[in-house]
């Protein structure tokens, strides 16, 4: 089908995008012939829509001779809009105008994380060009990965360097960006891409006015690429802005897990947002991890009940059991470990306090009913006291009378020293 | 020839019981606050949920107030002194029980049932007794036996906190059981005293031992609903304060802030509160009544404080509010013991005590679930707290109607001294000739104008 020609022009993408997607249902789409320059265009093969059933981004950059190209961001709506379709996207410049490549969002990508990315660079006959490392057996082979793009913004003067933690579980196709805004002599300034020491190839650099874009794109399939990687910026100081790749950190349990003798005990280790391939246990009383033997079903038992979690059961607890424990995740891309530790004491740790504050107890009540006895028995024999010397003073008041005064006094005085 | 008895002696050994009456205090309500430190250990232990092991601390508590009146009714027949000790006897069994627990029914009838009884036997005795020994200080005594309870939580909870980091849950429960037996030496200290307001027997039978014939008597019934409804709203703010604050984003110790300012103004206040009452300015029951209606003001103001706006506004209106729900339940609890010898004369006070125990733990086990219902349908707890409110004011509206509360009718003659030492029962409008001390001055407060 040929395109109308109206359709095609300076602002040719959008109304052409929109009339691909009009004619998808029909599962092929003829190119439009641009009157300018030739085209390499890839057909939309019906076994590839239905295979990546998520939806497949195909843009192609074709550059021209003379400068840089436009492609525009994909918008939001249209992707969710059509989001079983497939979006086709040939960005034919024409000779006259200059076009600037505007890095893709990197929130677009992260929410459609489904979406594959596949960029081809066809080089124009005319000059050299850059070509992108992914390769046509990457495409097919990575082409179920998901996509994870990050972004780092620097600043040309300041002095601190950036850092971005990463944590990555599944091997991804990876899109590192860095931007920095220069004053200044864009151009002049150097980019380079490192992973630790070791220097890297292929990256895309691009300008928009004041701010420069580094662009490094790769896949992390296992272990060996996991790591930092460091994008750097030349000039009167050099900036720095570092990606670290880590694989999900396990939590357990930070003060140790006190228990007694006889006792069962749970030891769990769990992660927030991750599902390793999976987890085992160690035991290491010194130094050497010894791996917890599950066969004796009566002793151990290892659970998991939740993807993110796992559990060791330990039953009858003996002094021996005691020490630290180990439990490791296994993910494809590495390997994370937590340490819990397991104090196992026998009921005479805490009977000594125990009986001592017993007897304390026992001595305090004794001395308490003692003391009141001896003050009560002290009161009664005053008291007895007092009341003996009443029950004289009235015997004599009755026998002597009046006339006896003075040896009354006399013998008041006696009875009361 | 037996001397007669004198009156409350209002001093000398009377602190020495006040003293015993402030570790009761601390060794039973202030050791179940704490207790809650020792929970999620447990959870962890026994793979159970924190809402099934909340139900220990909820059991204890439940199981300590609703028995109070058999701990009041057992030292009314047999002297406070043998049951408090027999009490502690019991509590310190339940932790000792309990530290060998296999499984959770085993915490819920060693700490819930077995020490939860003990309590029950160690707290209203100790404090009836306190109130026998005074008369003129009284309520200032007993406030300062109820700030046992603030007193223990600020030593208790590192205590306990240190004993699980060493020895972990068993041990910590083992070396408490330890801990909770000085009761008996608390108890010990309790002497009997015989006092001219005591019926001459012992009670017999234990309905009457129970002492609710004490319901006959109006003051004390139009008291009891009052503090049922009060008891309603006043506990939901020791559950729940601190999850209101952190659910109105004040942080971890943002709120730990807040339940320490409402806990030092409740200690602080009690005391005062105590002082205050004991100068006779005015009549008890009014005090009652204007204390409870502060304490349902602050606990609505609480509720309400989400809605002054931002952040930090909201930390400080909501400090000041917890500062005047503290102040106020300070100023309001001792009172609640301290009103009972002119409502029941001092022979029953014991009794009352039990049985007001008992009252308030019927609102005491339906506020904190009602609280904990109100957020989880509303989202936050400004309902809870509205509603707990709502009782607070509601029991105080009824406790208008007791003799003395309302100002309105002048004394029908001057009296020599503001206020008769209330043990002599002036509260009541007509006195029973058994409680009738022998020729005290009659009251001068009329019910009726």
């Amino acid at each position: 089908m040929r395109a109308p020609s109206g359709l095609l022009g300076p602002r040719g993408p959008l109304p052409l995008a929109l009339l691909c997607l009009l004619a998808a249902a029909r599962g092929s789409l003829a190119d439009g012939q641009p009157s300018v320059s030739p085209l390499t265009s890839l057909p939309i093969e019906e076994e590839r829509i239905t295979k990546y059933s998520n939806l497949s981004l195909e843009s192609h950059n074709i550059p021209p001779t003379v400068s840089p190209l436009t492609s525009l961001p994909i918008e939001e709506e249209r992707i969710t809009k059509y989001s079983n379709l497939s979006l086709e996207s040939h960005n034919i410049p024409p000779t006259a105008s200059p076009l600037t490549s505007l890095p893709i969002q990197e929130e677009i990508l992260t929410k459609y994380s489904n979406l594959s990315l596949e960029s081809h660079n066809i080089p124009p006959t005319a000059s050299p060009l850059t070509s992108l490392p992914i390769r046509g057996e990457m495409m097919t082979k990575y082409s179920n990965l998901s996509l994870e793009s990050h972004n780092i913004s620097l600043t040309e003067h300041s002095n601190v360097p950036v850092e971005k933690n990463i944590t990555l579980e599944r091997p991804s196709n990876i899109e590192l960006t860095c931007q920095i805004t220069i004053s200044r002599g864009v151009n002049s300034v150097n980019v380079t891409w490192k992973k630790g020491d070791e220097l890297l190839e292929n990256y895309l650099t691009n300008a928009t006015g004041c701010i420069l874009y580094a662009q490094y794109m790769f896949t992390i399939i296992n272990s060996k690429q996991m790591g930092s990687y460091s994008c750097f910026f030349g000039g009167e100081k050099e900036q720095r802005g570092t990606f670290n790749f880590k694989v999900p950190e396990i939590h357990g349990k930070n003060k140790p897990l006190i228990t007694y003798v006889g006792d069962s005990t749970v030891l769990m280790c769990k992660c927030q947002h991750c599902s390793p391939l999976h987890w085992t246990w160690y035991h290491s009383n010194g130094s050497v991890q010894v791996p917890i033997d599950v066969q004796m079903s009566e002793k151990y038992v290892i659970n998991r009940t939740n993807a993110n979690e796992t559990r060791l059961k330990i039953m009858q607890l003996t002094e021996d059991n005691q020490g630290s424990y180990w439990c490791h995740a296994v993910f494809q891309l590495g390997e994370s470990e937590e340490r819990i530790q397991l104090v196992v004491l026998s009921y005479l740790v805490p009977l000594k306090p125990f009986l001592g504050i017993v007897v304390e107890v026992a001595i305090l009540v004794a001395v308490i009913l003692l003391c009141e006895t001896y003050t009560q028995k002290k009161k009664k024999h005053i008291d007895d006291g007092k009341e003996f010397e009443q029950v004289e003073q009235l015997k004599s008041d009755d026998t002597n009378g009046v006339e006896n005064n003075a040896p009354r006094h006399r013998k008041n005085e006696s009875v009361s020293q | 020839m037996t001397p007669k008895p004198a009156g409350p002696p209002d001093g000398g050994w009377g602190w020495v019981v006040a003293a015993a009456a402030f570790a009761v205090n601390g060794l039973s309500y202030g050791l179940l606050r704490s207790l809650g430190l020792a929970l999620p250990d447990l959870a962890e232990h026994f793979d159970r949920s924190t809402q099934d092991t909340a139900w220990v601390s909820a059991l204890a508590l439940a199981v300590q107030q609703a028995a109070s009146p058999v701990g009041s009714a057992l030292s009314t027949r047999w002297g406070a002194r043998p049951v408090v000790m027999v009490g502690g006897v019991l509590t310190s069994l339940g932790f000792v029980f309990s530290a060998f627990a296999r499984s959770l029914l085993h915490l819920y009838l060693g700490l819930g049932v077995l020490a939860g009884s003990g309590w029950a036997l160690v707290f209203a005795p100790a404090l009836g007794t306190l109130s026998r020994y005074f008369s003129r200080r009284r309520v200032l005594a007993v406030g300062l036996a109820l700030t046992g309870n603030g007193a223990s939580s600020l030593l208790l909870a590192p205590t306990l906190q240190l004993l699980l980091d060493t020895f972990g849950w068993r041990g910590a429960l083992l070396v408490l059981g330890a801990i909770t037996l000085h009761l008996a030496p608390c108890g010990a200290l309790l002497r009997p005293l015989v006092l001219p307001g005591d019926p001459p027997a012992p009670p017999r039978g234990p309905l009457a031992a129970l002492g609710l014939g004490l319901f006959a008597r109006r003051a004390f019934s139009v008291f009891a609903l009052g503090t049922a409804l009060v008891g309603g709203g006043y506990f939901v703010p020791y559950v729940h304060l601190a999850p209101h604050a952190l659910d109105r984003g004040l942080g971890g110790y943002g709120a730990a802030l807040v339940v320490a300012v409402a806990a030092v103004g409740d200690a602080g206040a009690r005391l005062i509160s105590g002082w205050l009452a004991d100068q006779g300015w005015v009549p008890l029951s009014r005090l009652l009544l204007v204390f409870g209606a502060l304490t349902g003001l602050g606990v609505l103001a609480v509720g309400l404080v989400p809605l002054a706006g931002s952040q930090e506004g909201c930390r400080g209106a909501l400090l000041a509010a917890a500062g005047a729900y503290g102040l106020s339940a300070g100023s309001y609890a001792p009172l609640v013991f301290g009103v009972l010898p002119g409502l029941v004369g001092v022979g029953g006070v014991v009794q009352a005590t039990g049985l007001v125990m008992m009252l308030m733990s019927v609102g005491g086990l339906l506020g904190p679930p009602l609280s904990g219902f109100l957020r989880d349908e509303t989202g936050d707890f400004t309902a809870s707290f509205l509603a707990c409110g709502s009782f607070i004011i509601a029991g105080s509206f009824i406790y208008m109607g007791l003799p003395g509360a309302l100002p309105s009718c002048p004394p029908a003659s001057p009296s020599p001294q503001a206020t008769p030492p209330p043990e002599r029962g002036e509260l009541l409008p007509v006195l029973p000739v058994a409680l009738l001390s022998s020729g005290g001055p009659r009251s001068t407060l009329d019910t009726t104008c």
